[in-house]
């Protein structure tokens, strides 16, 4: 009934249409059911998804790994049509289809010569036929592969990767949407933040869909805007209104970094589509990451290019997925509503890097240096994340790094390079979104109860009070230390494992890396259960703010958390023990490009949980290690941590992280202050300097004008003299 | 179609002659004849064929007489370069109407027939294809300007209208002055024997026989002085922000919006198709002038604390986009670049437009004196975002569109056109470019921060005044147009694109030729004639598409091999490869380009 093309378009349509119902009717019509169309939407959404996974599993079932010496033939064999079902072929890496919707922006490469140059009203014949009349060459057809011009479509795909994605997103944004409904209620602006949050839906759908890097880029770029938008919806705010702004810088610093290396990329590659563009049975144009580049890597570039792409990139990725340097911006952008911290903040925007690292795993694999660099970034921000989330005492805030160190955790199973190191990645996106969005909608449901406080001094012994919130941040706790058998443990533990083969196959760099994750897998659960046992343990402690009748938030906010409790107890165990997720991702063409590159280093018919054991032993002791100091140390009276906290002071590392190894302060320093000044200088600059110069010229005219003016002087004597002089010198310049 | 186009640009002067009496009659005859004027530029606009690469609409009269020896005629026509300037004038001239329609009150009538008269002047000088004729207009809107500025200005209005006059005049009598040189050279160069001031007679007698290099350069620097004074290119910009500040709204937005692009309009219609030399030579000095510009005008934007003098600093960084996209000589660059100019004028219009509701509503300029107006007025506030984000190229609006391609062309020149030696400045000027959008969004956002977010600040009223009110239903209707043509620029260019690359084209075609001879020239690279089958190993860039030497992109592997073809019909048929990678000429057929396996 519905073919992928036609759920490709439904996906991100339906949010779209839902964004632009909400903002017309919103204010006026709608009112207080203003969430109706975007719950609507992205249920649906959710359901065309959950469809296309099963059009993408159903399409990809003649897909096998191919040999990497293996003949290719004629390339159009590789290619898929863009309409209607997948043919299955046997040679192509991993599946994918695509369906163009119209051409966005196009730009002829080289310029026409003037000879017929049209001249009327009647002019107007088809570029076509126009190009070829004027040059005179017998046409070979627009799209050969020699014209290469700059063409943008507006290409849609489906890939396993794609799938996942979108499967993720709708899930996770309708489940806040109807949390929203009741953690919003009553708010003047409630139409307004579920047109934010539909926009927010369709650009991340579209994100992750659109198959061309410019397209990506531009809804990077909008799904950075509903990030602005959303942070600052308070906006009379002072403190949400900079976080918002200081958000969309730093991403556009990220940005920066993205641009050139799709810049980098079009200079490269002279296309910016991943996918090879097929007409009449021929591949026109070689997609960066197409099945004829992927049948023969040889065809990527390597050396100092690929690895300034690579790096590039990354940098992008940085930005938006808050990994070390630009994480600045995350715990900031806590300002925003909880609901938008959960979806946006959490789950999925700030994947869209690890998104972006996945999807060019074929690039970052003909770099070696890069892959390294992603590791290292990872790795190093797993740690940061976590040791700047032991000393907060902001709820909000505390998850906010820990959502930096875990995205960290991704980045380090990407730059591992391995298809295990990838699929591992996206593996701990997909457990993440959930128990990370659990936790912040429950972390909401705390501040909503108690008047919106949310620094965990002023909270203590909530667990009678809230109840459910309580038993589903304690499942979201669970599967964020990575306790067997809650949603983390799977995921992290598939990370580790893939960092130790790499390891094992040489490089002290992923030892250190291999041990920095485990340190961070203690951290982790230390600062999950402080978290939780200074909230919901101890003595009761309400604040004032909450007004005296603080009680457990209504149905449409604990459904969501108990239906996202539930997914963090199981999805782990689910989809990592019987491996379906992995098998089911390697199916994507970029990710089965590293299955035909890399020799399985590890049987991998057997769960990971049996085939390294070690490995789950010490990551399992790590976790429960920390939830036993967390334990010793909160539930007790306080003098043990300030026992501690006074020891860690002394080695300088709690007045380091405590204030966040005050990265925001140095970049005030080093960044902003600087260009603050260059900017004042400048300024001055142009009032006295240029604009001086130009009224030294203005001055000129009258001032030339005075110093000649004593030479009227009227005396007929004087006149008489300059006379004869005058003609002496004419005289003398005639003869001479 | 001709008669409606002179009709069109005559008839805010005719609005002019009947713009008398008092106020209210006044602006309804002003409003009535912009109205008017619009709609007859739309009919125009949407019915300019694709892929027309001549001009559209001529209306075309001898005006000194067929047989004398010189050529001056009243000539109009549309092509694809003024088709969209065009356009925008006629738009935001309603909204320059609408949004004095309250707050002008003395000399109304003289005041709506100034503008009225400006707009006469702006859209002859788009449509004009007489150099003549071009000037006249050149020099009409510079008089009605003058005055607005001079009599409905703030403060400081008479120096910054003096500082503006003497600075547009003296360049824009270098431009004539370079103007003249090029129809003399041509008249004592062509065997006609009738001296020509037809521009598009001027394009192809130029094209068929260039002027030397030597004279080139001369008259190249003449036009320049008088172009890059009106866009304006750093140094030459201190009058800008001068005059914004002192303009009335109606002034700032047609300044910004229309009058600027005169400068880059000139450099596209004149320098490029008849200097192409000196233009491919001068370019990357250009280049690099327009990179200062764009980040020494954003640093200076950062630290203004008067709203609309940071706008005016914006509009000058983001001019210095269009020059570089214009000077990257390639067909994305100059695309971007036209592109860009109209989206400039969209939104830096519609935020001069915004500052102008603003200090109507509050008598103040200054940031520090407002804060939180998001609150106040929620509507003034959207289309501030609207405005701010497209000027800092967020996609999906217009600005993305031609930044995009204004940096994709540029790194495209740096990275695949140039010779080795001289791609690392280019580079470096691509990079600091890319970082103008970094500050872009900081300045702009700041600003957008400070006066509407955070708590409502408000200078101090009588509290016996009501409060200030939101966007009036006139307000709105001057602004949404403005954002209608952002958003469509943004969802869907190649509507805009199509319309304006043939001719482009056609303009800048020689220059890029030239362009790319020149750096071919200095590093030595092998220039072929004729059909020739090339092999080419090692080489990441070939020549490609029909052999006219532009050197994109081509997917080559490192050690790959293309087979390229070159058609011996095309009137330079000259191409360029890097010597060393040279393996093969042949001199046969057939043309099917084929990417051969290794």
């Amino acid at each position: 009934m519905f073919d992928v093309s036609t759920l490709l378009i439904l996906i991100p349509g339906v949010p779209l249409l839902a964004t632009l119902v909400t903002a017309a009717l919103g204010r006026w019509v709608l009112g207080r059911r203003s969430h109706v169309p975007v719950v609507a939407a992205t249920a649906i959404s959710l359901a065309a998804s959950l469809l296309l996974i099963a059009e993408v599993h159903h399409g990809a079932q003649g897909w096998h790994v191919p040999e990497r010496s293996e003949g290719r033939g004629d390339s159009a064999n590789h290619a898929l049509r863009s309409s209607g079902r997948a043919t299955q072929c046997e040679d192509q890496i991993g599946y994918e289809q695509t369906v163009t919707l119209w051409t966005w922006a196009a730009v002829d490469q080289a310029p026409r010569g003037g000879q017929s140059h049209l001249r009327g009203e009647n002019a107007g014949w088809p570029r076509h036929d126009s190009r070829a009349a004027k040059t005179g060459a017998v046409p070979t057809g627009r799209d050969d592969a020699a014209s290469r011009d700059f063409r943008i479509d507006v290409t849609l795909r489906a890939d396993a990767l794609t799938a996942i994605m979108l499967a993720v997103v709708s899930f996770v944004s309708l489940v806040v949407a109807v949390y929203s409904i009741g953690y919003m209620a009553g708010d003047p602006g409630y139409w307004r933040f579920f047109t934010y949050i539909g926009l927010f839906v369709f650009s991340m759908l579209m994100l992750v869909s659109v198959s061309n890097f410019v397209l990506l880029y531009v809804f990077w770029e909008a799904v950075g805007l509903c990030s602005y938008l959303l942070i600052g919806y308070w906006y009379d705010r002072p403190a949400a209104a900079a976080a918002g702004m200081k958000a969309f810088l730093v991403n556009r610093v990220g940005d920066f970094g993205f641009a050139l290396g799709v810049f980098l990329l079009w200079t490269t590659y002279g296309t910016l589509d991943f996918h090879d563009t097929v007409a009449g049975g021929a591949v026109t144009s070689v997609g960066i990451l197409g099945q004829t580049r992927l049948a023969d890597p040889a065809m990527f570039a390597t050396g100092a290019t690929a690895t300034a792409i690579c790096l590039l990139l990354l940098l992008g990725a940085c930005g938006k997925s808050a990994q070390f340097p630009l994480h600045v911006w995350l715990p900031d952008a806590m300002e925003g509503p909880s609901p938008v911290s959960a979806l946006i903040h959490a789950a999925t925007m700030v994947t869209a890097g690890v998104y972006l690292v996945a999807r060019c795993a074929p690039l970052f694999a003909a770099s070696a240096d890069a892959g390294h660099v992603v590791a290292v970034v990872g790795g190093f921000t797993a740690v940061l994340g976590a040791v700047i989330a032991l000393t907060q005492t902001d709820l909000k805030r505390i998850l906010a790094y820990s959502t930096i160190s875990q995205l960290g955790y991704m980045f380090l199973g990407l730059g591992v390079g391995t298809v295990l190191g990838v699929t591992a990645g996206m593996f701990h996106l997909f457990t993440h979104a959930f128990f990370k969005a659990l936790l912040f909608l429950a972390a909401g449901s705390v501040m909503h109860a108690m008047g919106d406080v949310i620094d965990i001094r002023r909270l203590g012994g909530l667990r009678r009070r809230l109840p459910v919130t309580h038993w589903t941040f304690l499942a979201g706790c669970l599967a964020l230390a990575g306790v067997l058998p809650f949603a983390g443990f799977w995921s992290k533990d598939m990370i580790l494992a893939a960092v130790h083969e790499k390891a094992g196959a040489g490089g002290a760099l992923y030892m250190v890396l291999y041990f920095a994750a485990l340190a961070t897998t203690f951290l982790t659960a230390l600062y999950t259960f402080r978290a939780y046992f200074v909230t919901f343990f101890g003595v009761e402690k309400v604040p004032e703010e909450a007004g005296g009748h603080a009680h457990e938030s209504g149905r449409a906010m604990t459904g969501p958390l108990v239906i996202l409790a539930v997914c963090a107890v199981a999805v782990g165990a689910v989809f990592g023990w019987t491996h379906g997720f992995a098998d089911f991702l390697r199916q994507t063409p970029s990710i089965a490009f590293l299955d035909a590159r890399t020799a399985p280093m590890f049987d991998e018919s057997q769960p990971p949980a049996t085939a390294h054991l070690a490995i789950v032993v010490l990551s399992t002791v790590a976790a429960l290690a920390g939830i036993a100091l967390a334990a010793a140390l909160y539930l007790g009276s306080g003098a043990a941590v300030s026992r501690l906290a006074r020891v860690m002071n002394v080695l300088g590392l709690y007045r380091l992280s405590r204030g966040k190894f005050f990265f925001d302060e140095l970049y005030r320093l080093v960044v902003v202050r600087p260009l603050a000044g260059l900017a004042r200088a400048c300024s001055w600059a142009d009032d006295r300097v240029v604009d001086g110069l130009v009224d030294l010229c203005g001055r000129l005219p009258p001032a030339l004008g005075s110093a000649l003016r004593p030479m009227q002087n009227g005396m007929i004597q004087f006149y008489a003299l300059a006379m004869i002089l005058g003609l002496l010198v004419l005289f003398a310049a005639v003869f001479l | 179609m001709g008669n409606l186009l002179l009709a069109t640009i005559l008839l805010p002067l005719a609005g002019a002659v009947l713009a008398f009496g008092p106020r209210r009659g006044a602006r309804a005859v002003a409003l009535a004849a912009t109205v008017a004027a619009l709609a007859m530029a739309g009919t125009l606009v949407f019915r300019y064929p694709v892929g027309a690469s001549g001009e559209f609409a001529v209306f075309d009269a001898a005006w000194f007489g067929a047989d004398s020896s010189i050529d001056i005629r009243l000539s109009v026509g549309l092509d694809g370069l003024s088709l969209w300037l065009f356009g925008l004038t006629a738009l935001l001239s309603l909204t320059a109407v609408l949004v004095g329609w309250e707050s002008i009150r003395q000399q109304a009538s003289a005041y709506y027939r100034l503008l009225l008269v400006l707009e006469t002047g702006m859209l002859g000088v788009f449509a004009a294809r007489d150099i003549i004729l071009f000037y006249v207009f050149f020099e009409f809107t510079l008089i009605p300007l003058f005055f607005l500025i001079g009599i409905w200005g703030s403060s400081q209005r008479r120096h910054a209208a003096i500082k503006f006059f003497l600075f547009t005049l003296a360049g824009s009598v270098l431009a004539l002055l370079g103007l003249l040189a090029i129809v003399l050279w041509d008249h004592y160069h062509s065997p006609a024997g009738q001296m020509t001031f037809s521009i598009p007679r001027l394009t192809e007698n130029l094209a068929a026989a260039p002027i030397p290099t030597g004279v080139q350069l001369w008259i190249f620097a003449a036009l320049f002085a008088g172009f890059a004074i009106k866009v304006p290119m750093f140094p030459l910009h201190t009058w800008l922000p001068l005059a914004h500040v002192e303009a009335p709204a109606a002034g700032s937005v047609l300044l910004a919006g229309v009058l600027l692009k005169i400068g880059s309009y000139g450099f596209v219609r004149f320098v490029l198709p008849m200097l192409p030399d000196a233009t491919a030579i001068c370019a990357p000095w250009l280049l690099g002038l327009s990179v200062v510009g764009i980040v020494y005008a954003a640093l200076v934007a950062l630290a203004q604390s008067d709203i609309k003098r940071l706008v005016a600093y914006s509009s000058i960084s983001h001019m210095g986009f269009c020059m570089l996209g214009l000077f990257a000589l390639n067909p994305l660059g100059i695309q971007g670049g036209v592109l860009q100019m109209v989206n400039h004028g969209l939104a830096t219009g519609g935020l001069f437009a915004i500052v102008g509701m603003i200090y109507e509503r509050y008598h103040t300029r200054a940031i520090a004196d407002l804060g939180g107006l998001a609150k106040r007025t929620p509507r003034l506030a959207a289309f501030m975002l609207l405005m701010t984000l497209s000027s800092i190229g967020l996609p999906g609006l217009g600005g993305f569109v031609g930044e995009f391609l204004i940096l994709l062309g540029m790194f495209q020149r740096a990275w695949t056109a140039a010779p080795p030696a001289g791609a690392l400045p280019l580079r470096v000027i691509s990079v600091l470019a890319l970082s103008g959008v970094v500050l872009g969004a900081w300045y702009m956002l700041g600003l957008v921060r400070r006066v509407f977010f955070g708590p409502l600040r408000e200078p101090k009223r009588d509290p016996a005044e009501p409060p200030v009110a939101d966007l009036s239903a006139r307000e709105v209707m001057a602004l949404t147009p403005l954002a209608v043509f952002i958003v469509w620029i943004g969802l869907q260019p190649s509507f805009f694109l199509d319309r304006m690359s043939p001719t482009l084209d056609h303009l800048t075609g020689e220059a890029q030729r030239r362009e790319v001879e020149v750096t071919a020239d200095e590093r030595g690279w092998t220039q072929m004639d004729g059909r020739a089958q090339t092999t080419l190993a090692n080489g990441w860039h070939a020549p490609r598409d029909e052999g006219r030497g532009i050197s994109a992109n081509h997917a080559l592997r490192p050690s790959g091999r293309a087979t390229l073809a070159f058609p011996l019909s095309h009137p330079r048929p000259s191409a360029f490869i890097r010597g060393s990678t040279l393996l093969r000429t042949t001199t046969t057929a057939p043309l099917t380009p084929t990417r051969t396996k290794p």
